[in-house]
């Protein structure tokens, strides 16, 4: 057990006292960051305040209740809204560049519901949006402001399952969110984990050190040291983004309060590990057995990919899982151990799934990390002693160590 | 009790069998030759000894048992196939690995420190091992196999890479562990190597045992009747007693095969007697290579 530490220390030091691996863990944050900075650059660069005008042939915008469409950030100034009389002066203002469109309103808009748009460029889209929003709380201002508030903001759905307890809320941003996330970090760290393992386990074999260790401690000992030593790294890069993440998140949450209303489902959140952690051993056993069975970094890489295009594949079939939750395909999908982690939680998200579906993913799951596991640490007995020679997948199931 | 036992070991990779049937024993302060060809099987055989890979048939017994997780710690090994971590520090490598057979992690700094010093590789200890030499690194790995004190030394090609000076200090230093009663099996193909080491061998080729022993017995048993002879005089073909009679060198010296009927007793005599000046005589032990090939020849295998 001793031993096993020490090689768990030593593995772990090895890589996170490297520079690459500072720069790996700072990647992530700093694209982010890159990102967010770029999308603000944008729309503050695309933003117009100029005003905008109309002409009211209706009657209803006489004395509008606000004159003002608020900019998407908020240190923008905000785009006034300007009434006009006659179509002349309008005009005027538009060739001199004082508004950037002007709307007419004909007297049978309430009939039709057109509006003419005169514009020297077509308008933004947000701008339309803009001027529909302000139409429509003018036109609803008789009503009670409750009542009003209402019709602007829609309603709210929480679905109730007659068979489980469980409530989904359609609305819950974060529930919507936080699948895809939670999927889109584990499929980070089992690259980042797999990637270290199976360049650990290839450097043993390109240092030819396998000797050595193997008259140290056991296989067994070795095999498991290493996985856990790299698991652990990128658990680690994994923890601190997750920490960077919840700080974002708290900022947001206080810069955008009305999203505190959604709340995480805790049996959600068990789901999740129940499925990641037994994938996430499967998948880094795999690329550790793969690297045990090639003979250089470089082509172990190539191989690793194979291993990202069944993990990624249910984000293409998103729609599908979004929208018929309970398909033959979705429950395929969340079925099969490769897509499974991915697919499950979303699923999970949009509608309830039968106990028995959970307890044949997970149970899936869990055989094939064992039968993995099983299979790495054949392939690094056997695969580890051969240098510069390959070992086939053949061979892994017949040959004795 | 013998410390390896190696019992009928058979092994086969595919349809190549690399051991048939391989029998020896190690006895414990000993110096043992594990001799061979190129790819007659000898790391194969160290390596089921160290229990890195099992055999098909037969048994092996390391310290009167299987191999166990305990006994690990009381082997040192130097793999044909050199190893350490490259992107390390030659010294943190080296602490590493020695804490690994169970030294404390001061104790492994103050004795590899030592180490180093001796094998004069103290300045390069806070360097990258990938920046050694070759010989450095193998000097290196030395340490790691004799660090912990074993008790049991496995070395396989031990002077590979190393200069005649180095070679010495191997030498030297296996002789010390030698000294210290520790057993040494030492796993080669250059067998004029071993002549000077060790005790005992075994000889394989193909897989299979050739010849096992005491060295003293093995020459002796393949003595031929002959001698070895260095004068200034000429020797006649005609000589009684001379078979055939070969110059080896340009010193006057000669290999002179004798008649069956006559003793060295009585040929050095003869010679004594007729007037010739002798400056050395011996008798002509064969070299393990003159050894080897002739067993190999007689029992018609190939000499790969």
């Amino acid at each position: 057990m001793n031993k096993t530490w020490l090689v768990i220390k030593h593995e772990y030091l090895l890589h996170v006292k490297k520079k690459r691996f500072i720069f790996a863990i700072l990647s992530l944050p700093l694209f982010i960051l890159l990102m967010v900075g770029v999308g603000f650059i944008s729309v503050i660069f695309q933003y117009n305040s100029t005003p905008i005008g109309y002409i009211d042939h209706t009657g209803y915008l006489h004395d509008p209740i606000e004159n003002s469409i608020k900019a998407p950030i908020g240190f923008l100034p905000s785009m006034e809204i300007i009434t006009f009389t006659s179509g002349e002066s309008a005009q005027n203002s538009l060739n001199n560049n004082e508004i950037q469109a002007y709307y007419i309103m004909p007297v049978d808009f309430l009939q039709t519901g057109k509006i003419k748009v005169f514009a020297n460029e077509i308008p933004d889209s947000e701008i339309n949006t803009g001027f529909t929003r302000f139409l429509r709380s003018n036109l609803l201002r008789s009503l009670p402001d409750k009542i009003s508030n209402r019709v602007t903001e829609g309603a709210s759905f929480e679905i109730k399952s007659t068979t489980d307890n469980r409530n989904t809320s359609e609305d819950s941003i974060l529930g919507f969110v936080l699948p895809f996330l939670a999927g889109f970090l584990f499929i980070m760290a089992v690259n980042i984990s797999g990637g270290y393992l199976m360049q650990a386990v290839v450097e043993e074999k390109e240092n030819r050190t396998m000797e050595i260790m193997i008259t140290s401690l056991s296989p067994t000992q070795l095999m498991t040291a290493k996985v856990i030593g790299n698991l652990s790294v990128g658990l680690t890069q994994l923890i601190v983004w997750i920490l960077v993440g919840m700080i974002g998140f708290v900022s947001i949450l206080r810069i955008y309060p009305t999203l505190q209303t959604s709340q995480i489902d805790f049996s959600f959140l068990i789901l999740m590990i129940l499925v990641f952690l037994p994938a996430f051993v499967m998948i880094a056993a795999m690329m550790a057995a793969l690297g045990a069975t090639t003979t250089e970094s470089r082509e172990a890489q190539q191989f690793a990919g194979l291993f990202t295009i069944p993990m990624v594949l249910p984000f293409w079939f998103i729609q599908v899982l979004m929208e018929k939750p309970n398909s033959i395909l979705s429950i395929f999908l969340s079925i099969f151990p490769f897509t499974a982690p991915i697919s499950l939680p979303v699923r999970a998200a949009f509608s309830t799934i039968p106990t028995w579906q959970i307890i044949i993913t997970i149970a899936l799951l869990i055989s094939f990390a064992i039968a993995a596991l099983w299979l790495a640490g054949k392939a690094f007995r056997l695969g580890m002693l051969r240098y510069g020679k390959k070992l086939t997948i053949k061979e892994i199931f017949t040959q004795r160590p | 009790m013998n410390t390896i036992e190696v019992t009928n070991i058979s092994k086969s990779f595919g349809s190549q069998k690399a051991l048939d049937q391989v029998s020896f024993e190690v006895k414990p302060g000993e110096i043992f030759g594990l001799l061979g060809p190129n790819g007659a099987g000898k790391t194969t055989c160290i390596r089921i000894i160290l229990d890195i890979f099992k055999p098909d048939s037969g048994s092996v017994k390391i310290f009167g048992n299987g191999m166990k997780e305990e006994n690990k710690d009381l082997i040192g090994y130097l793999p044909e196939e050199r190893g350490l971590y490259q992107d390390i520090k030659l010294e943190d490598c080296l602490v590493y690995l020695a804490t690994l057979k169970g030294l404390s992690k001061a104790e492994s700094l103050e004795r590899i420190n030592k180490y180093l010093v001796r094998f004069n590789l103290d300045e390069h200890k806070k360097k990258k091992v990938k920046e050694l030499s070759k010989g450095m690194q193998q000097k290196a790995q030395l340490i790691t196999t004799l660090v912990h004190n074993p008790k049991l030394v496995i070395i396989d090609e031990p002077f590979s890479a190393l200069d005649p000076v180095n070679t010495q200090m191997v030498k030297d230093i296996l002789r010390e562990q030698r000294d210290l009663g520790k057993t040494i099996v030492m796993c080669t193909h250059q067998m004029h190597q071993v002549e000077e080491l060790c005790d005992r061998l075994v000889l394989i080729n193909q897989g299979q045992t050739v010849l096992y022993g005491s060295l003293s017995e093995v020459q002796k048993k393949y003595a031929g009747h002959s001698i070895h002879i260095r004068t200034g005089d000429h020797i006649s073909e005609t000589f009684p007693g001379i078979k055939a009679i070969q110059k080896l060198e340009n010193h006057n010296l000669y290999k002179i095969d004798l008649l069956e009927n006559i003793s060295t007793q009585e040929f050095i005599k003869s010679m004594v007697m007729s007037n010739i000046n002798i400056d050395q005589f011996e008798i002509a032990t064969p070299t393990l290579d003159e050894i080897f090939i002739q067993v190999v020849t007689e029992s018609g295998m190939n000499y790969e």
